[in-house]
């Protein structure tokens, strides 16, 4: 649930806060100010979090031992009656992680359908009839009273009969599939009886579970379908095998649930996983009607009105594009992103690089880059001899110097060469930037994750020394907060050069030029700040942290409020026409 | 695991062979068959010898065996390349199924085609429209390629 993501920001579990709505629901965990002292639990989840194991396997014990009263699961606490958040531009949106997902659509829906008390159905029928209805309740409950013989029969099910799938170690066996022998091994079967080895059914759950479908016996003409439980069980099995404890996932870790719920989700368009590596949520867009939905999407493909761009956040407040799945690229429109990122992507401008510094050989046309002083070329490739300045046989070059003598063809020509070589300069100048900006957001990113752990480490000590009372958490809370807006506005810094590079030049560009000044001036400012904490030779680094604690809110602030500006500037001076695009 | 497995169908092939198919590798390489089903008695393709390619995928019998005809033949669900459209090949192939039920089926789709989900939508249209020149037309083409 925290994670400090490679490419993106980072997140901690109360950032939320901004989301003021959901501040009542997330007392439990994320109240800063009340709990501090009370619990270890408490207090990992409010850590400076970076790849805080601690945290994750409280999380997941919290989920494994409410497993059996899925309504009490952390999770569900998160869910906030549907209520949308605000992103940056005004989009509405809803973020989302898988074990979110699984709990509200799939595990309410079979609390819900147990309330009915089907006839002789077991949680696990419940489970199968729910996805072969596609997680519809009402409709299982139809089906159901409408014939239940056939809608058993159809899910897979035995009627009226206890089942009997088994998974149990059998000597002297021989498996159909692998044709191995075993002395002893353990096998798997459903009520049908079909037999196979464990490694077998793995390898093949395995290969049909990607398609998010219920799983049947191997045996072909075999329709019983596999619990999910068992499922489960089995991965569990593998997953152990070399070692005597055995852990069993619950059913927000179950395998088939997790397939079937990325499935739904990409089938649906108003779903988007969220681009950010190891990332695995997803953010839903709040909108009513899905067809106007598309329609908005295809206007945007050409539209310079940035404040339409539909900026989400993900479960772990990744921030990204909705339309075009990218990070957060404003102030670029979407188009103008996928132009430069294809620009940066293929050698369109290898082969600019190429035009304006070499020739090609006159007689077959291979490129030749000159790296030393004498004219007189031989091409490597069909060892043809030529002059570099008139680019003449070389043995018909009588004269040395006549080729010296100035004809109106070869001008046009250099003038070609020079402008390749201006767009090139031009193109690497901007580009230059843009990548110099990613790899710093991956040094500040290194930097601010030591920050975290120094801070981490202090507070521990200083807690168990019971010195608490010197330095709470509330005083470097703002930590989180002016690191998040450092990784961010560099996400922008980085994104104006894409739009720079594009941008017709006039007066109104120099405005947009000085604003990009203006931020990149305060990013690096508190980028150096972090920076310093950080050196090797500073020996107090909380302390540095403390002294400098205005500053780095003052900053984290203008960092913020310069963003805005310059977005909010390039918006409104892209739709009155006054920043204009250009395309070559 | 594979090769085991590929290894126990050939032996099964020899000891138990089926009436109207056999199989067997092409040279030694255990993955690459060829495999010749006679044309079923009740329907056009009858006396004509039909061979195929099989290629097998290292994690067989998990993924389904690549199977195609090398002798040309007119069928809907049979393209001139001699892929087959057929289900258990495709998303209903299960690792329980081997090379001869395989081959048994393709048997059963000769004399059974599925005109519903056809590969060649052309002759799936005359064999629904008008049966008698589909049944001319595969006989000419077995008479012509398959003897």
């Amino acid at each position: 649930m925290l994670n400090f993501d490679e490419d993106d920001n980072i997140s901690f579990e109360y950032d939320e806060e901004e989301e003021e709505e959901e501040d009542d629901e997330e007392d439990d965990d994320t109240n800063i100010e009340a709990d501090v002292e009370d619990s270890d639990d408490d207090a990992s989840s409010f850590a400076f979090e970076s790849d805080d194991n601690d945290h994750a396997e409280n999380y997941k014990s919290n989920t494994t031992s409410n497993n059996n009263n899925q309504l009490d699961t952390p999770i569900s606490k998160h869910l906030r009656d549907d209520s949308s958040v605000v992103g940056c531009n005004g989009t509405l949106y809803l973020p989302w992680s898988i074990e979110q997902f699984i709990q509200i659509k799939f595990l309410d829906a079979l609390d819900k359908l147990k309330t009915f008390n089907l006839y002789g159905c077991s949680d696990d029928d419940l489970l199968i009839m729910l996805q072969y209805k596609k997680w519809q309740q009402e409709e299982v409950v139809n089906e159901f009273f409408d014939n239940h013989d056939k809608f058993y029969k159809k899910c897979g099910l035995l009627l009226g009969k206890d089942t009997n799938n088994q998974f149990e170690i059998v000597k002297n066996f021989s498996c159909f599939i692998c044709c191995e022998d075993y002395k002893s091994t353990e096998v798997y079967s459903l009520t049908c009886n079909h037999q196979y080895c464990l490694k077998c059914y793995h390898h093949y759950i395995n290969n049909e579970i990607n398609n998010g479908r219920l799983i049947t016996c191997i045996e072909p003409d075999c329709k019983f379908v596999i619990p999910h439980k068992d499922i489960s069980h089995m991965y569990s099995l593998i997953e152990s095998k070399h070692s005597v404890i055995i852990v069993e996932k619950t059913l927000l870790q179950n395998p088939l649930l997790i397939a079937n719920a990325r499935e739904l989700i990409n089938s649906k368009i108003t779903y988007k996983w969220c681009p950010a590596t190891d990332c695995s949520s997803f953010t839903e867009l709040s909108i009513s009607d899905v067809s106007c939905e598309a329609q908005k999407q295809s206007d945007l493909k050409n539209s310079n009105d940035i404040s339409k761009v539909p900026i989400v956040g993900c479960f772990e407040n990744h921030e990204f594009c909705f339309n075009c799945g990218y990070e957060n690229h404003l102030p670029c429109p979407c188009w103008i992103v996928k132009k430069w990122i294809k620009k940066c992507e293929d050698d369109s401008e290898t082969a600019n690089w190429i035009d304006a510094n070499t020739h090609t050989c006159p007689k077959c046309h291979t490129s030749i880059e000159k790296n030393g002083g004498c004219n007189h070329m031989t091409c490597r490739k069909c060892k043809y001899e030529f002059c570099w300045i008139c680019f003449n046989k070389w043995s018909e070059h009588n004269n040395n110097y006549s080729c010296n003598r100035f004809r109106d063809d070869q001008k046009e020509e250099e003038i070609r060469r020079n402008k390749s070589r201006q767009t090139l300069e031009r193109y690497l100048h901007f580009y230059k930037r843009y990548s110099i900006h990613e790899t710093s957001m991956k040094g500040d990113k290194k930097t601010l994750r030591k920050i975290d752990e120094v801070t981490k480490i202090y507070m521990e000590d200083r807690r168990s020394k019971n010195e608490i009372n010197n330095l709470s958490w509330i005083d470097i809370e703002f930590l989180p907060e002016a690191m998040r807006s450092l990784q961010n506005g560099r996400k922008t810094l980085k994104w104006t050069y894409c739009f720079a590079f594009y941008l017709a030049s006039s007066n109104f560009s120099q405005i947009f030029e000085t604003n990009q000044d203006y931020l990149n001036k305060s990013v690096e400012d508190l980028s150096e700040v972090f920076e310093k904490i950080m050196d090797k030779k500073n020996d107090d680094k909380v302390g540095t942290i403390l002294k400098n604690k205005i500053k780095i809110i003052n900053l984290s602030e203008l960092i913020l409020r310069r963003q805005k500006t310059l977005i909010k500037s390039a918006e409104e001076n892209l739709l009155n026409g006054l920043l204009k695009f250009e395309i070559d | 695991m594979s090769l085991k497995r590929i290894n126990k169908e050939l032996s099964d092939l020899g000891r138990d062979p089926p009436s109207s198919c056999s199989a067997g590798p092409v040279g030694d390489d255990l993955y690459h068959w060829q495999a010749s089903i006679m044309g079923p008695p009740d329907s056009p393709y009858a006396g004509g010898v039909f061979f195929l390619s099989i290629h097998f995928p290292t994690d067989y019998p998990f993924k389904p065996p690549k199977i195609a005809f090398t002798t040309k033949i007119y069928h809907p669900n049979i393209n001139s390349n001699g892929n087959i459209c057929l289900d258990i090949l495709k998303d209903q192939w299960s690792p329980a199924l081997t090379i001869s039920k395989v081959l048994l089926s393709i048997c059963s789709l000769l004399t059974d085609a599925n005109p519903d989900d056809p590969l060649v939508p052309e002759i799936a249209h005359i064999y629904k429209q008008d049966r008698k020149k589909y049944e001319a037309t595969a006989k000419e083409w077995t008479k012509k390629y398959a003897v």
